[in-house]
Protein backbone atom coordinates (compact mmCIF):
# COMPACT_ATOMS: atom_id res chain seq x y z
CA UNK A 1 0.00 0.00 0.00
CA UNK A 2 1.09 3.78 -0.83
CA UNK A 3 1.83 5.79 1.76
CA UNK A 4 -1.11 8.41 1.97
CA UNK A 5 -1.29 12.05 3.47
CA UNK A 6 -4.21 13.31 5.37
CA UNK A 7 -6.38 14.66 7.32
CA UNK A 8 -4.03 17.10 7.72
CA UNK A 9 -4.55 19.58 10.46
CA UNK A 10 -5.04 22.95 8.55
CA UNK A 11 -6.79 26.45 8.59
CA UNK A 12 -9.47 26.40 7.11
CA UNK A 13 -10.01 22.95 6.70
CA UNK A 14 -8.41 19.70 7.08
CA UNK A 15 -6.62 19.26 4.32
CA UNK A 16 -7.03 17.65 1.61
CA UNK A 17 -10.53 18.60 0.87
CA UNK A 18 -11.41 14.96 -0.25
CA UNK A 19 -9.35 13.91 3.15
CA UNK A 20 -6.83 11.56 2.33
CA UNK A 21 -4.26 11.35 -0.25
CA UNK A 22 -1.53 8.96 -1.82
CA UNK A 23 1.66 10.54 -2.02
CA UNK A 24 1.72 9.53 -5.56
CA UNK A 25 -0.62 12.07 -6.55
CA UNK A 26 1.12 14.92 -4.08
CA UNK A 27 4.29 16.97 -5.24
CA UNK A 28 6.53 18.91 -2.57
CA UNK A 29 6.93 22.21 -4.56
CA UNK A 30 10.10 24.30 -3.64
CA UNK A 31 10.00 27.83 -4.83
CA UNK A 32 12.78 29.80 -5.83
CA UNK A 33 15.22 28.52 -2.90
CA UNK A 34 18.14 30.75 -4.35
CA UNK A 35 20.51 33.12 -3.54
CA UNK A 36 19.08 36.06 -4.78
CA UNK A 37 16.67 35.61 -2.68
CA UNK A 38 17.77 34.64 0.43
CA UNK A 39 21.50 34.36 0.62
CA UNK A 40 24.44 36.89 1.62
CA UNK A 41 25.27 39.00 -1.47
CA UNK A 42 21.71 38.22 -3.72
CA UNK A 43 19.39 40.20 -5.22
CA UNK A 44 16.86 40.29 -2.26
CA UNK A 45 20.34 41.34 0.02
CA UNK A 46 21.21 43.94 -2.73
CA UNK A 47 17.90 45.41 -2.55
CA UNK A 48 18.28 46.11 1.22
CA UNK A 49 16.06 43.67 2.59
CA UNK A 50 16.75 41.60 5.52
CA UNK A 51 17.58 38.05 4.35
CA UNK A 52 17.13 36.59 7.49
CA UNK A 53 13.25 36.66 7.15
CA UNK A 54 13.50 34.93 3.87
CA UNK A 55 16.20 32.40 5.29
CA UNK A 56 13.41 31.48 8.33
CA UNK A 57 11.98 28.90 6.57
CA UNK A 58 15.16 26.89 5.57
CA UNK A 59 15.30 24.31 8.63
CA UNK A 60 11.48 23.53 8.38
CA UNK A 61 11.53 22.87 4.54
CA UNK A 62 15.00 20.78 4.80
CA UNK A 63 12.86 18.63 7.44
CA UNK A 64 10.46 18.16 4.88
CA UNK A 65 12.53 17.36 1.91
CA UNK A 66 14.05 14.87 3.39
CA UNK A 67 10.42 13.12 4.63
CA UNK A 68 9.37 13.52 1.18
CA UNK A 69 12.37 12.06 -0.07
CA UNK A 70 11.45 9.19 2.08
CA UNK A 71 8.56 8.73 1.06
CA UNK A 72 9.13 8.61 -2.97
CA UNK A 73 6.98 11.54 -3.06
CA UNK A 74 7.67 14.11 -6.34
CA UNK A 75 9.96 16.87 -5.49
CA UNK A 76 9.62 20.04 -7.54
CA UNK A 77 11.97 22.98 -7.24
CA UNK A 78 11.49 26.34 -9.40
CA UNK A 79 14.15 28.71 -9.91
CA UNK A 80 13.08 32.43 -11.21
CA UNK A 81 15.60 33.61 -13.71
CA UNK A 82 16.33 35.16 -16.73
CA UNK A 83 18.60 33.75 -20.23
CA UNK A 84 21.96 35.74 -20.18
CA UNK A 85 20.52 37.48 -23.37
CA UNK A 86 17.77 38.80 -21.47
CA UNK A 87 15.59 38.18 -24.46
CA UNK A 88 13.19 36.71 -22.10
CA UNK A 89 12.97 39.99 -19.24
CA UNK A 90 9.99 41.90 -19.77
CA UNK A 91 11.12 45.22 -20.46
CA UNK A 92 9.11 46.82 -17.29
CA UNK A 93 10.62 44.38 -14.88
CA UNK A 94 13.94 45.14 -15.62
CA UNK A 95 13.05 48.70 -15.39
CA UNK A 96 11.37 48.20 -11.85
CA UNK A 97 14.54 46.62 -10.75
CA UNK A 98 16.85 49.38 -11.76
CA UNK A 99 14.63 51.74 -10.19
CA UNK A 100 15.51 49.95 -6.59
CA UNK A 101 18.74 49.61 -7.34
CA UNK A 102 19.38 46.15 -8.40
CA UNK A 103 19.14 45.95 -11.90
CA UNK A 104 18.25 42.66 -12.96
CA UNK A 105 21.57 41.24 -15.48
CA UNK A 106 23.65 43.87 -13.88
CA UNK A 107 26.63 42.68 -11.95
CA UNK A 108 25.85 41.90 -8.15
CA UNK A 109 28.33 40.34 -5.26
CA UNK A 110 26.87 36.54 -6.61
CA UNK A 111 27.37 37.08 -10.50
CA UNK A 112 24.74 38.75 -12.74
CA UNK A 113 21.41 39.61 -10.96
CA UNK A 114 18.31 36.86 -11.70
CA UNK A 115 20.30 35.19 -14.46
CA UNK A 116 20.49 31.23 -15.34
CA UNK A 117 23.85 29.82 -14.81
CA UNK A 118 24.96 32.48 -11.88
CA UNK A 119 26.12 32.17 -8.36
CA UNK A 120 23.16 34.14 -6.81
CA UNK A 121 20.69 31.94 -9.50
CA UNK A 122 21.66 28.65 -7.66
CA UNK A 123 19.67 26.73 -5.20
CA UNK A 124 20.90 27.22 -1.65
CA UNK A 125 22.87 24.15 -0.43
CA UNK A 126 20.53 23.53 2.61
CA UNK A 127 17.42 22.67 0.21
CA UNK A 128 19.51 21.76 -2.73
CA UNK A 129 18.03 19.44 -5.21
CA UNK A 130 19.04 15.22 -5.90
CA UNK A 131 19.70 13.37 -8.70
CA UNK A 132 16.18 12.83 -10.19
CA UNK A 133 14.36 15.96 -8.64
CA UNK A 134 12.47 18.37 -11.11
CA UNK A 135 13.68 21.56 -11.45
CA UNK A 136 11.26 24.09 -13.22
CA UNK A 137 13.13 27.72 -14.38
CA UNK A 138 10.56 29.78 -14.32
CA UNK A 139 11.06 33.93 -16.16
CA UNK A 140 8.16 35.19 -13.97
CA UNK A 141 6.98 35.21 -10.39
CA UNK A 142 4.29 32.39 -11.08
CA UNK A 143 5.68 28.67 -12.04
CA UNK A 144 3.59 28.35 -14.82
CA UNK A 145 3.54 30.57 -16.77
CA UNK A 146 5.83 29.86 -19.54
CA UNK A 147 7.34 26.45 -17.88
CA UNK A 148 6.49 22.78 -18.67
CA UNK A 149 5.34 22.29 -14.83
CA UNK A 150 1.51 21.60 -15.73
CA UNK A 151 2.86 19.09 -18.30
CA UNK A 152 5.06 17.66 -15.24
CA UNK A 153 2.59 17.77 -12.73
CA UNK A 154 0.13 15.76 -15.26
CA UNK A 155 2.31 13.70 -16.63
CA UNK A 156 3.28 12.26 -12.96
CA UNK A 157 -0.56 12.27 -12.30
CA UNK A 158 -0.16 14.79 -9.38
CA UNK A 159 -3.60 16.28 -8.23
CA UNK A 160 -2.18 17.87 -4.68
CA UNK A 161 0.38 20.28 -4.13
CA UNK A 162 2.12 20.97 -1.28
CA UNK A 163 4.24 24.55 -1.27
CA UNK A 164 7.63 25.76 0.09
CA UNK A 165 9.41 28.80 -0.99
CA UNK A 166 9.79 32.63 -1.09
CA UNK A 167 8.17 34.82 -0.98
CA UNK A 168 5.26 33.85 0.47
CA UNK A 169 3.24 37.09 -1.27
CA UNK A 170 5.28 37.51 -4.59
CA UNK A 171 6.20 33.99 -5.98
CA UNK A 172 4.03 31.37 -3.41
CA UNK A 173 0.96 33.04 -3.73
CA UNK A 174 1.16 33.90 -7.49
CA UNK A 175 2.31 30.17 -8.35
CA UNK A 176 -1.00 28.71 -5.66
CA UNK A 177 -2.74 30.84 -7.67
CA UNK A 178 -1.98 29.90 -10.49
CA UNK A 179 -2.49 26.00 -9.48
CA UNK A 180 -5.99 26.73 -7.52
CA UNK A 181 -7.20 28.33 -11.37
CA UNK A 182 -5.75 24.62 -12.60
CA UNK A 183 -7.91 22.91 -10.11
CA UNK A 184 -4.81 21.54 -8.36
CA UNK A 185 -5.83 21.24 -4.41
CA UNK A 186 -2.72 23.13 -2.77
CA UNK A 187 -1.20 23.40 1.08
CA UNK A 188 0.94 26.22 1.94
CA UNK A 189 3.41 25.69 4.69
CA UNK A 190 3.83 28.85 7.16
CA UNK A 191 7.07 27.32 8.84
CA UNK A 192 8.35 27.15 5.02
CA UNK A 193 7.86 30.25 3.61
CA UNK A 194 8.85 34.09 4.06
CA UNK A 195 9.21 37.07 2.51
CA UNK A 196 10.64 40.22 3.10
CA UNK A 197 7.51 42.01 4.97
CA UNK A 198 6.45 40.00 7.85
CA UNK A 199 3.31 41.93 7.79
CA UNK A 200 2.77 40.71 3.99
CA UNK A 201 3.65 37.44 5.04
CA UNK A 202 0.83 37.37 7.15
CA UNK A 203 -1.18 38.85 5.04
CA UNK A 204 -0.69 36.41 2.43
CA UNK A 205 -1.66 33.36 4.65
CA UNK A 206 -4.41 35.20 5.87
CA UNK A 207 -6.18 35.83 2.27
CA UNK A 208 -5.46 32.27 1.14
CA UNK A 209 -7.83 31.04 4.48
CA UNK A 210 -11.01 33.26 3.66
CA UNK A 211 -14.03 32.66 2.03
CA UNK A 212 -13.45 28.53 2.97
CA UNK A 213 -9.77 28.41 1.68
CA UNK A 214 -10.51 30.68 -1.48
CA UNK A 215 -6.68 28.99 -2.87
CA UNK A 216 -6.63 26.67 -0.21
CA UNK A 217 -5.18 25.43 3.04
CA UNK A 218 -2.45 26.96 5.38
CA UNK A 219 -0.88 24.73 7.49
CA UNK A 220 3.02 23.41 8.92
CA UNK A 221 5.56 20.83 7.95
CA UNK A 222 5.02 19.30 11.54
CA UNK A 223 1.19 18.95 10.89
CA UNK A 224 2.01 17.29 7.39
CA UNK A 225 3.99 15.11 9.17
CA UNK A 226 2.12 13.95 11.47
CA UNK A 227 -0.62 13.21 9.08
CA UNK A 228 1.50 10.71 6.91
CA UNK A 229 0.29 7.66 7.02
CA UNK A 230 3.78 5.57 6.15
CA UNK A 231 3.68 2.55 3.58
CA UNK A 232 5.14 -0.69 4.33
CA UNK A 233 6.76 -0.82 1.28
CA UNK A 234 9.17 2.28 -0.35
CA UNK A 235 7.83 3.69 -3.47
CA UNK A 236 9.79 3.94 -6.25
CA UNK A 237 9.73 7.08 -8.79
CA UNK A 238 10.70 7.07 -12.22
CA UNK A 239 13.55 9.76 -12.54
CA UNK A 240 12.11 12.42 -14.28
CA UNK A 241 14.15 13.91 -17.23
CA UNK B 1 1.71 59.61 -23.84
CA UNK B 2 -0.63 60.24 -20.86
CA UNK B 3 1.05 60.19 -17.41
CA UNK B 4 -0.11 59.33 -13.94
CA UNK B 5 0.55 60.09 -10.22
CA UNK B 6 0.74 56.22 -9.43
CA UNK B 7 2.32 54.23 -6.17
CA UNK B 8 5.58 54.07 -6.37
CA UNK B 9 6.42 56.19 -9.59
CA UNK B 10 4.59 58.04 -12.24
CA UNK B 11 2.72 55.81 -15.35
CA UNK B 12 2.75 56.27 -19.04
CA UNK B 13 0.66 54.69 -20.86
CA UNK B 14 -0.35 55.24 -24.70
CA UNK B 15 -3.85 55.47 -25.51
CA UNK B 16 -3.53 53.33 -28.85
CA UNK B 17 -1.92 50.31 -26.71
CA UNK B 18 -3.91 50.25 -23.61
CA UNK B 19 -7.09 48.98 -22.55
CA UNK B 20 -9.34 49.04 -19.33
CA UNK B 21 -10.25 45.73 -17.58
CA UNK B 22 -12.83 45.09 -16.04
CA UNK B 23 -12.76 42.36 -13.56
CA UNK B 24 -16.21 40.29 -12.17
CA UNK B 25 -18.36 43.13 -11.73
CA UNK B 26 -21.46 40.98 -11.33
CA UNK B 27 -24.50 40.71 -9.86
CA UNK B 28 -23.35 37.41 -7.70
CA UNK B 29 -20.86 39.74 -6.16
CA UNK B 30 -21.98 43.01 -5.43
CA UNK B 31 -25.64 42.72 -4.97
CA UNK B 32 -27.84 42.63 -1.77
CA UNK B 33 -29.52 39.40 -1.84
CA UNK B 34 -26.39 37.91 -3.84
CA UNK B 35 -24.05 35.11 -3.47
CA UNK B 36 -21.47 37.08 -1.72
CA UNK B 37 -23.97 38.58 0.72
CA UNK B 38 -25.18 35.20 1.17
CA UNK B 39 -21.90 34.26 2.74
CA UNK B 40 -21.71 37.13 4.81
CA UNK B 41 -20.10 39.25 3.06
CA UNK B 42 -20.64 43.25 3.52
CA UNK B 43 -21.37 43.65 -0.20
CA UNK B 44 -21.05 47.89 0.72
CA UNK B 45 -17.48 47.20 0.76
CA UNK B 46 -17.11 46.09 -3.13
CA UNK B 47 -20.52 48.92 -4.04
CA UNK B 48 -18.08 51.71 -3.34
CA UNK B 49 -16.51 51.46 -6.39
CA UNK B 50 -19.65 51.20 -8.74
CA UNK B 51 -19.52 55.17 -8.80
CA UNK B 52 -16.04 56.13 -9.46
CA UNK B 53 -15.89 53.24 -12.11
CA UNK B 54 -18.91 54.05 -14.04
CA UNK B 55 -17.73 57.67 -14.10
CA UNK B 56 -13.84 56.79 -15.22
CA UNK B 57 -15.94 54.44 -18.21
CA UNK B 58 -17.78 57.41 -19.34
CA UNK B 59 -14.53 58.73 -19.75
CA UNK B 60 -13.09 56.56 -21.40
CA UNK B 61 -15.70 55.57 -23.58
CA UNK B 62 -15.76 59.31 -24.53
CA UNK B 63 -12.07 58.61 -25.49
CA UNK B 64 -12.33 55.88 -27.46
CA UNK B 65 -10.46 53.51 -25.28
CA UNK B 66 -11.08 49.91 -25.07
CA UNK B 67 -12.60 47.76 -22.48
CA UNK B 68 -12.39 44.40 -21.79
CA UNK B 69 -15.06 43.01 -19.25
CA UNK B 70 -14.43 39.40 -17.52
CA UNK B 71 -16.85 37.74 -15.36
CA UNK B 72 -16.47 34.46 -13.30
CA UNK B 73 -18.23 31.36 -13.79
CA UNK B 74 -18.36 27.89 -15.00
CA UNK B 75 -21.07 25.55 -17.69
CA UNK B 76 -24.06 24.58 -16.23
CA UNK B 77 -22.92 20.92 -15.98
CA UNK B 78 -19.85 22.18 -14.16
CA UNK B 79 -17.43 20.25 -16.26
CA UNK B 80 -15.03 23.13 -15.97
CA UNK B 81 -15.24 23.36 -12.20
CA UNK B 82 -12.88 21.39 -10.41
CA UNK B 83 -13.82 19.38 -7.80
CA UNK B 84 -11.57 20.82 -5.00
CA UNK B 85 -13.14 24.64 -5.64
CA UNK B 86 -16.65 22.86 -5.74
CA UNK B 87 -16.60 21.14 -2.46
CA UNK B 88 -14.07 23.26 0.11
CA UNK B 89 -14.67 24.30 3.08
CA UNK B 90 -18.33 22.84 3.34
CA UNK B 91 -19.73 26.12 2.16
CA UNK B 92 -23.08 26.91 2.81
CA UNK B 93 -24.48 27.54 -1.02
CA UNK B 94 -22.06 25.48 -3.48
CA UNK B 95 -21.40 26.67 -7.12
CA UNK B 96 -24.32 25.70 -9.28
CA UNK B 97 -26.83 25.43 -6.50
CA UNK B 98 -29.88 27.64 -7.07
CA UNK B 99 -29.54 30.85 -5.67
CA UNK B 100 -31.34 34.18 -5.24
CA UNK B 101 -30.36 34.94 -8.46
CA UNK B 102 -30.37 31.73 -10.48
CA UNK B 103 -27.72 29.00 -10.26
CA UNK B 104 -24.70 30.26 -8.46
CA UNK B 105 -22.19 31.54 -10.50
CA UNK B 106 -22.94 29.54 -13.80
CA UNK B 107 -23.02 30.98 -17.19
CA UNK B 108 -26.18 32.29 -18.72
CA UNK B 109 -27.90 32.77 -15.31
CA UNK B 110 -29.11 36.45 -14.35
CA UNK B 111 -26.41 36.29 -10.94
CA UNK B 112 -23.80 35.60 -13.28
CA UNK B 113 -24.09 38.66 -15.40
CA UNK B 114 -22.81 42.17 -15.12
CA UNK B 115 -24.80 44.68 -13.11
CA UNK B 116 -26.79 47.60 -14.97
CA UNK B 117 -24.30 49.97 -13.75
CA UNK B 118 -21.60 48.87 -15.46
CA UNK B 119 -23.31 47.14 -18.45
CA UNK B 120 -20.93 46.42 -21.56
CA UNK B 121 -21.84 48.31 -24.30
CA UNK B 122 -21.56 46.78 -28.16
CA UNK B 123 -18.04 46.03 -29.10
CA UNK B 124 -16.73 45.49 -25.97
CA UNK B 125 -15.83 42.25 -25.27
CA UNK B 126 -16.85 40.43 -22.07
CA UNK B 127 -14.29 37.24 -21.59
CA UNK B 128 -15.95 34.06 -19.18
CA UNK B 129 -13.00 32.42 -17.12
CA UNK B 130 -13.61 29.53 -14.63
CA UNK B 131 -11.34 30.64 -12.49
CA UNK B 132 -9.41 33.88 -10.37
CA UNK B 133 -7.30 34.55 -13.03
CA UNK B 134 -8.77 35.87 -16.46
CA UNK B 135 -5.70 34.58 -18.56
CA UNK B 136 -6.49 30.94 -17.67
CA UNK B 137 -8.18 28.60 -20.05
CA UNK B 138 -9.51 32.17 -21.55
CA UNK B 139 -8.85 34.16 -25.12
CA UNK B 140 -7.58 37.33 -23.06
CA UNK B 141 -4.02 36.91 -24.29
CA UNK B 142 -5.53 36.63 -27.83
CA UNK B 143 -7.19 39.98 -27.63
CA UNK B 144 -4.92 41.82 -25.76
CA UNK B 145 -2.35 40.74 -29.23
CA UNK B 146 -4.91 41.14 -31.27
CA UNK B 147 -5.84 44.45 -30.21
CA UNK B 148 -2.14 45.95 -29.96
CA UNK B 149 -2.46 46.53 -26.51
CA UNK B 150 0.47 45.88 -23.92
CA UNK B 151 -0.66 48.45 -20.99
CA UNK B 152 -3.47 47.49 -18.79
CA UNK B 153 -6.17 49.85 -16.32
CA UNK B 154 -7.02 47.74 -14.07
CA UNK B 155 -10.61 47.59 -11.98
CA UNK B 156 -13.13 45.07 -10.46
CA UNK B 157 -13.46 42.51 -7.73
CA UNK B 158 -12.09 41.72 -4.95
CA UNK B 159 -9.35 43.07 -4.99
CA UNK B 160 -7.02 40.00 -2.99
CA UNK B 161 -8.23 37.36 -5.37
CA UNK B 162 -9.32 37.74 -8.77
CA UNK B 163 -7.90 41.66 -9.55
CA UNK B 164 -4.85 40.30 -7.53
CA UNK B 165 -4.10 36.89 -9.51
CA UNK B 166 -5.13 38.62 -13.19
CA UNK B 167 -2.30 41.34 -12.26
CA UNK B 168 0.23 38.82 -11.35
CA UNK B 169 -0.93 36.63 -14.43
CA UNK B 170 -0.71 39.99 -16.77
CA UNK B 171 3.20 40.97 -14.96
CA UNK B 172 4.42 37.85 -15.62
CA UNK B 173 3.28 38.18 -19.29
CA UNK B 174 4.97 41.53 -19.48
CA UNK B 175 2.07 43.90 -19.78
CA UNK B 176 2.20 46.47 -17.35
CA UNK B 177 -0.78 47.18 -15.18
CA UNK B 178 -2.18 50.33 -13.37
CA UNK B 179 -4.60 49.17 -10.21
CA UNK B 180 -7.19 51.85 -10.32
CA UNK B 181 -7.43 52.38 -6.15
CA UNK B 182 -11.15 53.48 -5.84
CA UNK B 183 -12.53 51.01 -8.94
CA UNK B 184 -11.11 47.88 -7.32
CA UNK B 185 -13.27 46.99 -3.88
CA UNK B 186 -12.56 43.98 -1.41
CA UNK B 187 -14.97 42.70 1.29
CA UNK B 188 -12.36 43.13 3.58
CA UNK B 189 -10.64 46.08 4.02
CA UNK B 190 -7.54 44.74 5.76
CA UNK B 191 -6.87 42.89 2.54
CA UNK B 192 -8.30 46.46 0.34
CA UNK B 193 -5.22 47.77 2.16
CA UNK B 194 -2.38 45.13 1.66
CA UNK B 195 -3.32 43.95 -1.93
CA UNK B 196 -2.92 47.53 -2.73
CA UNK B 197 0.73 47.96 -1.12
CA UNK B 198 1.92 44.31 -2.64
CA UNK B 199 1.29 45.35 -6.00
CA UNK B 200 3.34 48.42 -5.43
CA UNK B 201 5.95 46.90 -3.03
CA UNK B 202 9.86 46.39 -4.14
CA UNK B 203 9.65 49.02 -6.78
CA UNK B 204 6.23 48.02 -7.92
CA UNK B 205 6.45 44.40 -7.92
CA UNK B 206 3.05 43.58 -9.96
CA UNK B 207 2.67 47.35 -11.39
CA UNK B 208 1.22 50.55 -10.24
CA UNK B 209 -1.60 52.15 -7.87
CA UNK B 210 -3.50 55.14 -8.38
CA UNK B 211 -7.21 56.54 -8.15
CA UNK B 212 -9.00 56.75 -11.30
CA UNK B 213 -9.19 60.40 -10.69
CA UNK B 214 -5.73 60.94 -10.78
CA UNK B 215 -6.02 59.63 -14.72
CA UNK B 216 -5.91 63.00 -16.74
CA UNK B 217 -8.22 61.94 -19.64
Amino acid sequence: MTATIGPVKATPYLWPYDGTVGVDHVALVCIDWQTDFCGPGGYVETMGYDIALTRAGLPATARLLAHARSLGMLVIHTREGHDPDLSDLPANKRWRSAQIGAEIGGQGPCGRILVKGEPGWEIVPEVAPVAGEVVVDKPGKGAFYATNLDLVLRTHRITHLILTGITTDVCVHTTMREANDRGYECLILSDCTGATDPSNHAAALHMVTMQGGVFGCVSTSDDVVEATEPSNHPTHRPKAD
Amino acid sequence: MITVDARPAPFSFATDSTALLVIDMQRDFLEPGGFGESLGNDVAQLRRTIGPLADFMVKWRAAALPIIHTREGHRPDLSDCPPAKLTRGKPSMRIGDPGPKGRILIRGEYGHDIIDELAPIDGEPVVDKPGKGAFYATELQDLLDQGGITSLLVAGVTTEVCVHTTVREANDRGYECLVLADCVGSYFPEFQRVGLDMIAAQGGIFGWVADSTSVPL
